[in-house]
């Protein structure tokens, strides 16, 4: 039984802290599923919810938005921000017909790069499980 | 009620000359209601007021930025003036705020009103104006809680239910943009559909173009859509556009403890924060 | 019309190893708009970048891509070499398919290939859509701001001075000099303190550069770095200091005492005053809460109701150059800054907040800073060590540790770095004063953690006799004449009474009462506890995130004079640093209003954490939006919450991400 199914997940990373814990996953020479495509962001904050949007309109199976630790912020109240409009986007977007499981928010700091590993594991493993979006 | 509107309506215009009068008048099918704008103290019999007044006439007080207006509103059309305000989109003092307490009002079809009153009008929480300088009718108590039974159905309904839902909703689009012309929080120079570079949406009605332009516009309006319904009552091919935006409204009450429209100060949402909240459906 | 060249690296084997190169390479070139792409070893060396810039202007290349190790890694130096090869240094975008591909998939050769060859495509779609950014110059105003006249702002003015440029160094107290003028000895060279403070004062009031305003607070502060217009609140003295001679003569007759602020409580001090004998400037000021005539002026302003006061003047009728001015009104004086450094130290807790120690309720249970005052030749009780409640000589003194510190139940659950240390010193000091005082400790831990502190507190151990008891006092009171502390001894495992003669609470430092006002009108962070909030805690301590302000000193947290004076002087170090340009080179990733779309809703405004974006009207009338590019740190926060997409952040634009966006699927 072989596996088909590859999901396909965007990833926008803020620069300071969850890119760098990317990074440091990498210089820590961890593995993780090559699922994800990254995309480097300033501050969490800069992550209009359109592109989270159109992420999901033009195919991907999952969304990761990643920060920094709310207070630990390099541009103070960046991922404060996010939170809300992820808070709101995510529960509405659940409510048209995308599972909330495919749009994830994480902090994840420059120092935890085997958190990220994980994480990315276990948001592809989530994925692969739930199977193809259904549109 | 009418003759009240109508003395308030002039005593204001015979003290600025050169303002004017947004109010409702009767329509040329002798039975509905439309906008009218006066602009002389005697005309003032015009002014009708009615369960045929479906229109939110807030929206027009944006193309009388720095003159002096006065406007008649409902409950609703006062949330939309208040979010303006909030917005940094009107000056409080140039306008004159009509209120009335509204009876609610009905729908009207085919040369015909019917006899039981809009959707939006049964679930209505506030019957008296959130802002007003002159108010007309006894001032209401306010039914309890918000009903959000009508959301609460598609909630209820399974993910794959829902998609094919919406799917089927949103497919109907024709990206008429009657929606946004008519909506108070819609006020923007260029929309984010109308900028070609970079492309956030096609301009085709095509069912993956529809359904960014219609999240995007909801989106846009969470915690600001003031639920005057009137998105929904001019689309022409009948799509639930309040069952869209009412589940954001419901979010933002949830999430945030935040009514748009109650008052003029409070900070929406999106332009604040609390450090110490945990959204535990994000987190 | 975009001509990208891409690049790949083999990084040797790192990223070689695990992908195929050539595959990547190939895909690359048919990439929209990839002019060439070609492969490198090492594309950090000198030779992999010289095969890039040749390849630059081989190929009359207008756009770089270089597929390497992360940006966060080698952006500045690939950065350089596109600038070198004449092309401006923000047409480049690096693909991170080292750290983020060949590392983290290095079990699957196929799959790293086809995601390397994925973020090459996103690099090529964003940097077609790269503009030429240039950073701007903003001048630089060569002048600095010292908040706070303790030791820690008196070594950075003296540095910044001393280094040629004009500082400012301002004070609310009356005088200069802080905590350390409290002080009798410093631990753990038993320097006098005043001996050791005073002349650095002295350098401070004759130095050329420096100009001393005291008795004086900051009423607002706008600007950004270099740039800084702040406003001064200069209180009134009713002294005139421009014709007072300090000669003395006022406040020897002055009538009417209060008690001292300087000698906390323990003495009393005149209504005109100076508020120790070696203050700068030794000119007084007069406390118009005391003042008999202070009071008469008021009396008569209310309508002369009830008991008339003294029409004193005495000190106006003696004054030989007629300095006393009660007409004297609160002055605002406004200045330009480039730097502004906060110094403004710490003030001792307050142990009256002890009530189970009897703090505030006994005269006997003294804080530690209260004993330095009775220990100094110039205190209330020139140097003899006696209690409070009778003037005698206590024989048994009992020393509470943490007292305001590391003490959940009081919300101070920090250690205050210092007190284990004064506290020993006190017991040495004791015993000099008097051979014959016992000392007893009550601690729960000794923190001797500087240099010769460990052998400091043996002397206090071995020299002074000094006892030291493992426990929290639960209970002092009194009985009789003597004071009773009721302690579990830890390491006995039961609890035991202490009759003490005198008690004294090692008290914490915290910061000084309304630091988080201040910090609010520098718009620079503080903790829960008040204290300011350094840049970084290991590598930026005397930075803040706001550029062009610095934090020294025992504001940013508890420390000794030592780690006082070094930050004092690391702050300085900061500020001629920054000085030493005449213009500041601002980085170019800001944002920029559209004008024509913006809708004046102001969201972009509330949420910006830096401040940087104000309104002004347009010709037609319109309120916009407007960033200041020197305080814009290229968040992108007000671009992700702007709705018309009026905002945008320029090196991350709209149309950049959305492309990366696109091209996974194009």
């Amino acid at each position: 039984m072989e596996l088909t199914y590859e999901p396909r997940i965007v990833g926008f990373l803020c620069n300071w802290c969850s890119y760098a814990g990317a990074d440091l996953a990498g210089t820590s020479r961890t593995n993780y599923p090559a699922n994800i495509r990254i995309i480097r962001v300033p501050c969490s904050g800069r992550v209009d919810p359109l592109f989270i949007v159109k992420a999901f309109q033009l195919g991907a199976d999952g969304v990761l938005v990643a920060g920094c630790h709310p207070g630990d912020c390099h541009y103070s109240d960046g991922n404060y921000h996010t939170r809300r409009r992820v808070g709101l986007l995510r529960p509405f977007l659940d409510y048209l017909g995308l599972d909330k499981a495919r749009l994830r928010l994480e902090w994840v700091s420059a120092s935890e790069g085997k958190r990220f590993s994980e994480v990315v594991l276990s948001f592809t493993d989530t994925l692969i499980k739930m199977g193809p979006r259904s549109s | 009620m009418i003759e009240i509107i109508r003395n308030k309506a002039k005593e204001w215009l015979e003290k600025n000359e050169d303002g004017c009068v947004i109010g409702y008048e009767r329509a040329s099918d002798g039975m509905t209601a439309r906008p009218v704008f006066i602009y002389e103290p005697h005309m003032m019999g015009k002014l009708i007021f009615d369960e045929t007044c479906v229109h939110n006439l807030s929206k027009y007080l944006l193309n009388r930025r720095g003159t002096r207006t006065a406007v008649v509103v409902k409950p609703c059309d006062s949330r939309g003036i208040n979010l303006l305000i909030n917005e940094h989109q009107l000056d409080r003092d140039s306008i004159y705020i009509i209120g009335v307490v509204c009876p609610g009002m009905k729908e009207s079809h085919f040369g015909r009103i019917e006899d039981h009153p809009l959707s939006k009008c049964r679930r209505c929480l506030h019957h008296t104006p959130a802002v007003y300088d002159v108010l007309v009718g006894e001032p209401q108590p306010e039914t309890a809680s918000h009903d959000y039974s009508d959301v609460a159905r598609i909630e209820g309904m399974s993910l794959q239910e829902r998609n094919a839902f919406w799917k089927e909703q949103f497919g109907r689009c024709i990206r008429c943009y009657g929606c946004r012309q008519i909506c108070i929080g819609c006020y923007c120079q260029e929309c984010f559909v109308d900028e070609l570079d970079p492309l956030w949406v096609g301009i085709r009605s095509c069912p993956e173009d529809n359904w960014i332009w219609n999240i995007g516009r909801a989106f846009h309006l969470s915690a600001r859509c003031i639920s005057c319904g009137e998105c929904e009552r001019v689309c022409p091919v009948g799509i639930p556009l309040m069952l869209a935006n009412r589940k954001l409204e419901k979010e933002s009450a949830d999430l945030f403890d935040f009514e748009p429209g109650m008052d003029a100060a409070t900070a929406p949402p999106f332009a604040t924060f609390i450090k110490e909240e945990t959204l535990e459906k994000v987190e | 019309m975009a001509r990208v060249g891409v690049f790949i690296c083999h990084c040797g084997t790192n990223i070689s190893g695990a992908m195929d190169i050539t595959r990547v390479v190939e895909a690359a070139r048919k990439m929209p708009m990839v002019v060439t792409a070609s492969d490198n070893k090492y594309t950090c060396s000198e030779p992999g970048q010289a095969s890039v810039r040749q390849a630059i202007a081989d190929n009359k290349l207008n756009r770089v891509v270089i597929a390497a190790c992360s940006p966060r890694m080698h952006e500045p130096t690939f950065r350089k070499a596109v600038a070198a090869a004449g092309l401006n240094p923000y047409l480049l975008e690096i693909a991170n398919i080292r750290e983020q591909c060949s590392w983290v998939h290095a079990h699957d050769r196929k799959k790293a290939t086809d995601k390397a060859i994925e973020l090459v495509k996103i690099a090529v779609a964003k940097v077609i859509r790269h503009e030429p950014l240039y950073p701007r110059e903003v001048p630089v105003t060569k002048r600095a701001l010292v908040i706070g006249g303790g030791i820690t702002g008196i070594q950075a003015a003296l540095d910044i001075a001393n280094a040629g440029h004009e500082v400012v160094l301002l004070e609310q107290e009356p005088t200069i000099g802080g905590r350390m003028a409290q002080l009798d000895k410093t631990f753990p060279t038993l320097d006098c303190s005043a001996c050791i403070l005073t002349p650095k004062m002295v350098d401070v009031a004759n130095h050329p550069n420096i100009r001393l305003i005291t008795y004086a607070e900051i009423k607002e502060v706008r600007g950004f770095v270099g740039n800084f217009k702040v406003e001064i609140m200069q209180k009134a003295r009713k002294v005139d200091h421009t014709k007072c001679t300090g000669c003395g003569t006022c406040w020897q007759k002055c009538p009417e005492k209060s008690p001292s602020e300087f000698d906390l409580g323990l003495g009393n001090r005149p209504s005109i005053y100076i508020p120790f004998a070696q203050a700068v400037p030794a000119k007084p000021v007069i406390d118009t809460d005391h003042c008999r005539y202070i009071k008469y002026l008021q009396w008569v302003a209310d309508g002369e109701q009830g008991k008339k006061p003294p029409e004193c003047r005495i000190c106006e009728k003696i004054c030989p150059t007629g300095s006393i001015a009660w007409d004297q009104e609160p002055q605002t004086i406004t200045e330009e800054f480039g730097a502004v450094v906060v110094a403004t130290g710490f003030q001792v807790y307050d142990h009256r907040h002890y009530e189970e120690y009897g703090g505030g309720a006994y005269p006997d249970v003294i804080s530690g800073m209260q004993l330095e005052r009775l220990m100094n030749a110039s205190g209330p009780t020139g140097g003899e060590i006696i209690r409070p409640s009778d003037g005698a000589h206590p024989k048994t003194v009992a020393f509470v540790c943490c007292v305001g510190s590391r003490d959940q139940a009081k919300g101070r659950t920090y250690c205050s770095k210092v007190c284990c240390m004064y506290t020993a010193k006190h017991a040495i000091m004791l015993k000099e004063h008097d051979p014959h005082v016992q000392c007893y400790i009550f601690y729960i831990d000794v923190r001797a953690g500087g240099k010769d502190f460990e052998e400091f507190y043996l002397r206090a151990l071995d020299d002074a006799g000094a006892i030291y008891i493992k426990g929290r006092p639960s209970k002092i009171y009194q009985d009789g004449k003597k004071m009773i502390v009721l302690v579990e001894h830890a390491l006995m495992g039961r609890p035991i009474e202490v009759a003490a003669d005198l008690v004294v609470l090692a008290t914490g430092m915290e910061p000084r009462t309304g630091a988080d006002r201040l910090a609010q009108k520098l718009n620079i962070s503080y903790n829960t506890y008040h204290f300011l909030v350094e840049a970084h805690p290991k590598l930026r301590p005397v930075e803040t995130q706001t550029d062009g302000i610095f934090v020294a000193g025992a504001c940013v947290g508890p420390r000794d004079i030592p780690e006082s004076v070094a930050q004092g002087s690391a702050a300085a170090a900061k500020v001629v640093g920054l000085f030493s340009r005449d213009a500041l080179v601002t980085d170019p990733v800001t944002s920029v209003v559209n004008r024509d779309r913006c809708i004046g809703c102001l969201l972009c405004i509330a949420v910006c954490p830096y401040k940087a974006i104000d309104c002004e009207t347009t010709r037609d009338k319109r309120v916009v939006a407007v960033v200041n590019e020197s305080l814009c740190k290229g968040c992108g926060l007000c671009v992700g919450a702007c709705r018309p997409k009026a905002v945008d952040l320029r090196g991350f634009t709209s149309q950049q991400i959305l492309e990366e966006v696109n091209s996974l699927w194009s």
